[in-house]
């Protein structure tokens, strides 16, 4: 289907589940994500997929790491509260290497927070909401043809690095309606789980790392017997408390979620000569690069890096794309947590001059203009 | 030069604005434009006031926000006390030229020195002709079809055909006409072409 759609970023992020093999969405609707609750609550059973509302949103999780430790493709959809309630689900999920996608819709926080207004307050959640050094992937679509896209890339990246993925964007990229292609995905686009070697033996190692690092565990139910915990546990999947193993089982989580560092990559716009370098995600990269269109106008030199990932950090992107620059603006809908991460690696020669805001409305393309000169012509950090 | 129109539909929840700019949208894309459609998720949509809009642009909208619309459409008091004369950015569009108003008259009170205002009454003949008032956001759908530029009448009364419920799929059709003939017929009256001419987008 190559033609344009008119549909909400949550109906493309439903229709990206389904397009991408979803077969089991548990979960529990919250402002502003329910819309993908809603189509997935009509569109799974049609196709022999299950929709199953659990009573909050730890037992949502844990609904969906059972359904895919049982093969399926699963998901769920929540915003910040119900976010908070699945990190300690989704810290069992990146341990025992269970794929699942989870979309965050951020809306104002902390706690109840502004339910219908947009924020990118869950950015450092999605990185450190669950204890432990938790390797993670997040990405972060900036338009409705990009949740679309994305959603697909999530649960590729998902089931073939076996690890919870999330999908982060803010309220108005959730409500606003766009043009979209639906396409559909072909099988490299899809993606598929490692599985393990050969038929059960008694010396099978489920958690035996193939070659991209990742573990060759069987779906439940096909003839393998053998144990997931959320203990440290060696290859066979047991228990150990062997620092030697420990310390390479982690290095080894957090190794092979770089492969999505080269998988989605970062758009440069204007950046070529640009001496002032705005970096943004979401909804705020696309008024930034309309404050880039009007800054270059007036003659400033200005150009966006704009991230499609959250986590891992594309550092080698960023670093390149901030290293020239004089000025450097993170721009972003929370109180400086992405700003954090840019400003240890960039190094003490650059000036940085974030522009944070987190009140629920958007940052303005003028907002950005107005501080991109003020902390140009200031030469000091503002 | 690029072509690119902010419409601001506003009214009271309920009042079915938010359909009004999805049928504006549609007909855009289905025109070849890229558009982006905002609104407010809030209480305001269960009955404050409430607010949609739509960019309409021949190139990729970097910036999908509606800043001080080139045509704000009120169909209620309480809409145009938030979006227009609240909002002194707006007024004073309308007093430049930049933006024209376009408002229902049985439903907002407008002071006539208010520069940039195009009235109508969608209400009265929803509910005195069509014998639904239920179909005034679709009256608006055809006036501001006929003042936005560029935007094909075919396409729009298609958008709402395709985009109405079933029971009112009909009524909505003639509404979205009649609204057309009705900002045809005031644009061609003396004075109401000079309200519109400078606005970005708009047809006069």
């Amino acid at each position: 289907m190559s033609e344009r759609q008119l549909i909400q970023g949550n109906e493309a992020c439903a229709r990206a589940a389904l397009a991408a093999g979803c077969t089991f969405f548990g979960g529990y609707p919250i402002s502003p994500s329910s819309e993908i609750a809603e189509l997935l609550a009509r569109e799974l059973p049609k196709r022999g997929g299950v929709f199953i509302q659990m009573e909050d949103e730890l037992a949502s999780m844990g609904a969906v790491l059972g359904a895919s430790l049982g093969g399926r493709r699963a998901m769920t959809a929540t915003s910040g509260p119900g976010f908070t309630l699945m990190q300690e689900h989704l810290g069992y999920a990146s341990l025992a290497e269970i794929p699942c996608v989870v979309v965050d819709v951020m809306r104002g926080g902390p706690s109840t927070g502004l339910p219908t207004s947009p924020a990118q307050g869950d950015v450092m959640q999605a990185r450190w909401g669950s204890h432990g050094d938790r390797a993670t992937v997040a990405v972060a679509p900036g338009s409705v043809q990009e949740v679309y896209t994305l959603t697909i890339e999530a649960f590729r990246l998902a089931e073939t690095l076996r690890t919870p993925v999330a999908v982060l964007y803010d309220e108005v990229i959730g409500h606003m309606r766009e043009g979209v292609v639906l396409h559909e995905p072909t099988s490299e686009e899809l993606g598929l789980r490692s599985g393990p070697r050969g038929p059960f033996s008694p010396d099978f190692l489920p958690y035996e790392p193939d070659e991209k690092g990742v573990a060759r565990v069987p779906d439940f139910g096909r003839g393998y017997r053998f144990h997931v915990t959320g203990l440290m546990h060696d290859e066979r999947g047991y228990p150990t408390s062997d620092h030697v193993k420990v310390e390479r089982l982690l290095a080894r989580l957090e190794r092979k979620v770089d492969a999505a560092v080269d998988a989605v990559a970062p758009e440069a716009y204007r950046l070529e000569d640009a001496k002032i370098v705005l970096v943004a995600y979401g909804i705020v990269a696309r008024t930034a690069r309309a404050a880039v269109d009007a800054l270059r106008a007036e003659g400033v030199p200005a150009g966006l890096l704009r991230t499609r990932l959250l986590w891992p950090i594309p550092a080698d992107a960023l670093a390149d794309a901030i290293g020239r620059a004089d000025l450097v603006v993170v721009a972003e809908m929370n109180r400086g947590q992405w700003a954090f991460e840019v400003e240890r690696l960039a190094g003490r020669h650059v000036q940085l001059a974030p522009y944070l805001r987190a009140g629920g409305s958007i940052i303005t393309a003028e907002e950005l203009v107005d501080h991109v000169l003020l902390a140009s012509t200031k030469g000091a950090t503002v | 030069m690029s072509w690119r129109v902010d419409v601001r539909c506003t009214g009271s929840g309920g009042q079915g604005v938010a359909l009004a700019a999805v049928v504006l949208a549609e007909a855009g894309l289905a025109g070849g434009f890229e558009v982006a459609l905002t609104q407010e998720y809030g209480p305001e949509a269960r009955g404050g006031a409430s607010r949609a809009d739509v960019v309409i642009s021949d190139e990729e909208i970097s910036n999908p926000q509606c800043g001080v619309p080139g045509i704000l459409l009120a169909l209620h008091d309480k809409a145009w006390r938030k979006f227009a004369t609240g909002t002194p950015a707006v007024m004073a569009s309308l007093a430049s030229g930049a933006t024209v108003a376009v408002v229902d008259r049985d439903r907002v009170v407008v002071d006539p020195a208010t520069p940039g205002v195009l009235v109508l009454g969608f209400e009265s003949v929803a509910r005195d002709e069509l014998r639904a008032k239920v179909v005034a956001n679709m009256l608006a759908v055809g006036a501001l079809g006929r003042l936005i530029a560029r935007l094909d009448a075919e396409l729009v009364e298609t958008a709402v055909s395709t985009r109405s419920p079933g029971a009112f799929r009909e009524l909505n059709v003639v509404a979205f006409r009649r609204g057309w003939a009705m900002m045809h017929d005031l644009l061609a009256s003396p004075g109401a072409e000079e309200v519109s001419a400078g606005v970005a987008g708009a047809r006069a």
